[in-house]
């Protein structure tokens, strides 16, 4: 919004005050001036001139040559504006003079007459952007010759005040307001508003009905006869023109003027075409239309509030007037409104409509109901001022609920101690005398029992701004200067703090991954993207194939995004093959291009119908009876208007888990036509970055100090492992992308972890890069509650172990660790006292043609606390385990089941 | 056996001929193969060394003597030569040979930290040191946490400001980290002191300077009397630490329904020094976060009587700030997931 400096000196005396400096002061203490700008500036050369005569260009049509009186001479200059006439005063630029529009004035010939200066529009003087003709000085009583500055009064500095510091004061948006808080800042007095020496007529020409109370809580109006429709003088076209408004005739003019100045939204009706002799204040009727004054004709909906006449709507209001009633050239009699109507009626009005308004501005911020009496009586005194003919033929009709039953005054009970108290000052650096001065002059009453203070808030704060005690403080302390407040270190006993509980596990997390794995962190948005997973193929289902709920946004940033993430991986999926896509471009006919990207983030599960509550919900669950009445008590008239039924609501938020998501990817040689989706991965790679995925969970693990984890398969896609427990809202087991016969669940003991599974060959077909890719997604929620390990101090062994080595030939669906535990209950049954591991050494993959089967070669290692083993203790735990291990292999069916025993080393 | 001086001779031009081999010897391998030759299980000398059984006795002792000695100078022929070859070996190493420095190592792939984590990371340890819990909260949230629980019901302007994503479920995604501020006060009896850093979401286009997805961190302190002295205390303690430098603020009014007074801290601008520069659009200051006195009915919304308990909150724009901090032009980089934007920054804190 902008504020004219010279306007508001007309209120508060601001002699001496640098418009430019004190600024900054109003900043501080009022709102956020985003700038200051000059108005008018570098007009001094510019003189008043009166036209004498004109006559014809005697060697062009459309210029004529204009005899002027400047003041101290009579001179004749070419123009060519459309609007010049005899008679007429105007802006004078004699040659030599620089205009603040850029243009400057030479000697020189036009068309072979000598033109002395030049004839100036509102553009040419910098004063808008209208160039439709001279700039006519009406009512202007300065004598020619006198410097264009002084005749107008038009220097000006102008404030552009940040709206957004202003929406929560509605006595802000007119130029009365704003010079109210400078007169408080001043410590100056407030000259009040000019609505003296008005002249009402009869009561019956106009009736007047509000049927709308809850979209109007007042309506004033009244009808004015005699009115002459004319341009409005030139320093009140200027006043405007500064202020960002263009100015269209007297009567529309006095309108916005007297908006500007009160903050009260007014419009002016044509009383000829105004139908029925009632104004009605009501909803629209389904159905019903109005063409606005901006030739636009609109549907109504039954919120909409509207003015109409007997035989339909006539305005749109607090929002646009309509364009069958608007106020013409010839009109002579015109009606009158001022109203209050509700902020939120006018708001979803305005934005359905999308038309933003000066008025629906003003609306939306809910305004006292008394400045529409006040912008009334202003329009009125202003109007009689410029058309001494019209006379108010009306009583001010004025109705609503407002009038009928007024809100209770606002009073605030509390003390100066209180209020000194929250600024931390002192009743030395804010004394007494200095507060009732200040609310006074910001319009508030104020009653003093020694320290005790009843505070009444004027109607134009009391709407939603000033209610409570702290508002005062703020009233205070803002006025007072707060760049007076002196620091003061808190108190607060020193306690050890806490973390959330997850927060030393994605450290972590994230140090493993960065430092051991070299990964790099990314954070991905957490709306999926519809094109991409369809693109891909990336539905999260269910064992039944069906599609896993998802949480959609009722109010969708775009048609792609429409819906919560509930697994990390498709995001970083697509970021991955970007990546990869990238590394394509360029490094091109580079060979072995990988990378590898994390995510820390949460996905968003919909909870299903019985899993109940959760306990954090909403205010009942958490306030008890009392407090939950105290906070009602202060808010229930707002959430009755609001949204009380949301937190009556027991819905149960998602869950939230915080989940971590790897995914390692290489690119791969293009196949000869190009398509990716023709390549398979050799071996080694998938191997490689299976391996690589498995080291950086392994990492994560040994970082948190948690035993490292078993990495099994799942029974079938979407089954759980038996006898596994998952935390709610745990990854799925079922996505698109894993690999039926390439993943492994995560597994600690028997609780559910996540998953780690080599890209699904179907998908991976479906990537704009050949490439192979192994991903991860683990629940950190469910890590948390694994204890740490603690076994560490025990001391170095002082005897060596044994050990031996077996090379079992299996098929390849026999699992390694399904071999290991065998191995390691056999060699625990054997001798419990010895044992002390088995490990996994080698693999050695059989030929295609079978002869040589697959072998993999495990070492079990045994010692004694208290002496060094003898052979025979060793071979009788070898005895055993090969004994144990062949019936089992018999059991399953080995073709070729054993095992050619070695020894280990014996050292170790 | 006739000619006892044969064998003299033999001896000491087989010791000449060794010496001479050992002392042309040009590497330890060659010093090492005469070695064996010389004096290996079948060396010369251990040859000649056994031939003593094929002399008389009366020469043996003269003999054993003398190959005695042939050993012990064939073997010090060898230390010495062996010294000498290792002399030599460490003087070449000791000289520019064309060991280059300046090549670079092998290039190893290295993990990288997204800068949100290694500020996030800076102001929780700042924060910790300070006494301030550290909370994380729900980002899909309620209606009530994110909105009437602070002071903002359902007229209220602010909710036009901050333009919502809304759920089918009828919650939404948090507006701001402030929910936090009702969820401390439910957690924690007072006093205390609790930062909640997160994720937030605003209904809004975006471009270089706006994103619908940023990052937030909102402090808040409970106690008998809060005053605003104490918030500005805070607030220069806190930006102190995080800029690592005493920073001049100022104070000025600004409305957020959560707080009473309310406030804009504005910082000197840390581009110019309060001079004026583009960054400040020429005035000196720069805005910096919210903050103000916790409005009371936020406290009542957190189950505590406003009559005696207060507080201070405030709230950090976390992304803004990593902007400011890498000097980084567009904040959608930060969710881009590109590895050569995010393979700038650090693997450690």
């Amino acid at each position: 919004m902008l504020v004219s400096w010279r306007w508001i000196s007309e209120y508060v005396d601001t002699a001496g005050v640098d418009p430019r400096a004190f600024a900054e002061r109003f900043t501080m203490s009022v709102a956020e001036i985003e700038e200051v700008h000059g108005f008018g500036d570098g007009l001094e050369r510019v003189r008043v001139a009166d036209v004498l005569a004109v006559s014809p260009h005697p060697g062009a049509d459309k210029l004529r040559l204009a005899r002027l009186d400047t003041g101290d001479s009579e001179l004749v200059v070419v123009c060519g504006a459309p609007n010049l006439a005899v008679g007429q005063r105007l802006a004078f630029a004699p040659v030599d003079t620089r205009l603040p529009s850029g243009i400057e004035v030479r000697p020189g010939e036009i068309r072979g007459v000598q033109s002395p200066g030049m004839l100036c529009s509102e553009r040419d003087l910098g004063l808008s952007d209208d160039h439709g003709g001279l700039l006519v000085l009406d009512g202007c009583q300065a004598a020619p010759g006198t410097p264009l500055p002084e005749a107008l009064a038009l220097v000006d500095t102008l404030y552009e005040i940040d709206n957004k510091s202003i929406t929560h004061r509605p006595d802000l948006w007119g130029h009365h307001g704003i010079a109210r808080e400078i007169a408080a800042l001043l410590d100056k007095p407030l000259q009040p508003l000019d609505i003296e020496g008005l002249r009402f007529g009869e009561p019956a020409p106009v009736q007047l009905r509000v049927d709308d109370d809850s979209g109007c809580s007042r309506y004033l109006c009244a009808r004015i006869t005699g009115v002459t429709i004319a341009p409005s003088p030139v320093d009140l076209r200027l006043r405007l023109r500064s202020l960002g408004v263009r100015p269209i005739s007297n009567v529309v003019d006095v309108t916005n003027l007297a908006m500007l100045e009160t903050g009260n939204p007014l419009h002016a009706f044509d009383a000829r075409f105004l139908r029925g002799d009632a104004i009605i204040v009501r909803r629209a009727t389904p159905d019903e239309r109005i063409t606005t004054l901006d030739e636009q004709e609109r549907s109504l909906l039954v919120h909409d509030c509207v003015i109409a006449d007997a035989e339909g709507p006539v305005a749109l209001a607090g929002v646009m007037g309509g364009a069958d009633s608007e106020i013409r050239h010839d009109t002579g009699e015109v009606i009158l409104e001022a109203a209050n109507f509700d902020g939120a009626t006018i708001r979803r009005t305005s934005v359905r409509l999308g038309l933003r308004t000066e008025s629906s501005a003003r609306f939306e911020k809910g305004l006292d109901p008394d400045t529409a009496r006040l912008g009334a009586l202003r329009f009125l005194k202003l109007v009689q001022d410029l058309c001494p003919d019209a006379s108010i033929v009306s009583h001010l009709a004025d109705k609503g609920p407002h009038c009928t039953t007024p809100p209770a005054p606002v009073v605030i009970h509390t003390s100066a101690a209180y209020l000194r108290s929250r600024l931390g000052v002192t009743d030395e650096e804010l004394d007494d005398a200095w507060m009732d001065r200040t609310f006074t002059s910001l319009g508030f009453g104020v009653d003093r029992q020694g320290d005790d203070l009843v505070v009444h808030v004027p109607g134009f704060r009391a709407g939603r701004d000033v209610g409570i005690a702290e508002d005062l403080v703020e009233e205070l302390g803002r006025i007072w200067g707060y760049d007076h407040v002196r620091s003061e270190a808190a108190s607060v006993p020193a306690r050890p703090p806490v973390l959330p509980p997850l927060r030393p596990l994605e450290r972590g997390a994230r140090a493993s991954l960065t430092l051991s794995a070299r990964l790099t962190e990314v954070m991905l948005y957490s709306f999926d993207h519809e094109p991409m997973r369809e693109r891909l193929g990336l539905a999260e289902q269910a064992p039944d194939s069906s599609q896993l709920p998802r949480l959609s946004l009722r109010n969708a940033i775009s048609a792609e995004s429409t819906r919560l993430r509930r697994s990390l991986v498709p995001n970083l999926l697509a970021a991955m093959e970007r990546n990869l896509e990238r590394g394509t471009r360029e490094a091109e006919g580079h060979k072995g291009l990988r990378v590898g990207i994390f995510e820390i983030g949460r996905a968003f599960v919909p909870v299903s119908g019985d899993e109940g509550a959760s306990a954090d919900m909403g205010v009942p669950a958490v306030l008890d009876g009392d407090q939950r009445d105290a906070f009602l008590g202060r808010m229930g008239e707002a959430l009755a208007e609001g949204t009380r039924s949301a937190h009556a609501s027991a819905t149960p938020l998602p869950w939230q888990p915080r989940r971590l998501a790897i995914a390692i990817g290489e690119r791969l040689g293009g196949g000869a036509d190009g398509a990716g989706g023709a390549v398979l991965p050799p071996d080694d790679v998938t191997r490689s970055l299976f391996h690589e995925a498995v080291q950086a969970v392994r990492g994560v693990f040994a970082e948190l100090n948690r035993p490292a984890p078993e990495i099994r398969r799942l029974p079938a896609p979407g089954t759980a492992p038996s006898d596994t427990q998952r935390i709610p809202g745990a990854v799925d087991l079922a996505p698109t992308w894993l690999h039926p016969a390439r993943h492994g669940a995560i597994l600690c003991g028997d609780r559910f972890v996540g998953l780690v599974t080599m890209l699904h060959p179907v998908i991976r077909q479906r990537l704009a890069v050949p490439a192979e890719i192994a991903l991860v997604e683990l629940d950190l929620d469910a890590v948390l509650p694994i204890a740490p390990c603690d076994d560490a101090g025990a001391s170095p062994p002082r005897f060596p172990a044994m050990s031996f080595d077996l090379t079992i030939h299996t098929r390849p669906e026999i699992r390694a660790e399904d071999l290991r535990q065998r191995i390691e209950a056999a060699a625990r049954a054997a001798d419990a006292g010895i044992f002390e591991t088995v490990r996994f050494i080698a693999r050695f993959d059989g030929a295609a043609d079978q002869a040589q089967p697959r072998a993999l070669t495990f070492r079990t290692s045994c010692r004694h606390a208290d002496r060094t083993l003898s052979e025979r203790e060793l071979a009788a735990v070898e005895k055993g385990v090969l004994k144990a291990l062949k019936g089992w292999l018999y059991e399953v069916g080995e073709p070729a089941p054993i095992a050619l025993p070695g020894r280990g080393g014996g050292g170790r | 056996m006739s000619g006892g001086s044969d064998w003299r001779v033999g001896l000491a031009e087989t010791g000449a001929r060794l010496r001479t081999a050992i002392e042309a010897a040009a590497d330890l391998a060659m010093v090492r193969e005469l070695e064996l030759s010389a004096l290996g299980r079948k060396g010369e000398v251990t040859a000649l060394m056994k031939g003593i059984g094929a002399l008389e006795k009366s020469q043996r002792r003269e003999y054993g003597a003398a190959t005695g000695a042939l050993r012990k100078e064939i073997e010090a022929a060898i230390r010495d030569r062996r010294q000498a070859i290792k002399d030599a070996l460490i003087a070449a190493e000791l000289v520019d040979s064309g060991f280059d420095e300046t090549l670079p190592p092998e290039p190893a792939p290295e993990g990288h930290l997204h800068p949100l984590s290694i500020v996030q990371r800076d102001l929780e340890e700042v924060f910790t040191s300070m006494g301030f819990h550290v909370l994380d909260y729900p980002e899909v949230e309620s209606e009530f946490y994110n909105f009437e629980g602070l002071n903002i019901p359902g007229w209220h302007p602010a909710r036009d400001m901050q333009d919502t994503f809304w759920l089918d479920d009828g919650h939404l995604l948090r507006t701001h980290t402030s929910p936090g501020q009702v969820r401390a006060l439910h957690a924690f009896e007072p006093p205390f002191r609790a930062v909640f850093p997160g994720q937030v979401y605003r209904y809004e286009a975006t471009d270089a300077s706006h994103e619908h997805t940023f990052h937030q961190v909102e402090g808040l302190m409970v106690d008998r009397l809060v005053t605003v002295g104490h918030l500005l205390d805070a607030m220069r303690t806190l930006l102190a630490a995080i800029f690592k430098r005493d920073v001049e603020v100022r104070l000025r009014p600004g409305y957020f329904p959560f707080v009473e007074p309310g406030f804009e801290l504005d910082i000197v601008c840390q581009v110019c020094g309060g001079d004026g520069c583009p960054v400040c659009k020429y005035g000196g200051w720069v805005e910096l976060l919210p903050c103000g006195l916790v409005h009371p009915n936020v406290l009542l919304a957190g189950g505590l009587d406003p009559s005696e308990w207060q507080g201070w909150a405030f709230g950090l724009g976390l992304s803004r700030l990593v902007m400011m901090r890498y000097g980084i032009a567009d904040i959608r980089l930060l969710a881009s997931g590109d590895v050569r934007f995010l393979a700038q920054f650090p693997a450690t804190v």
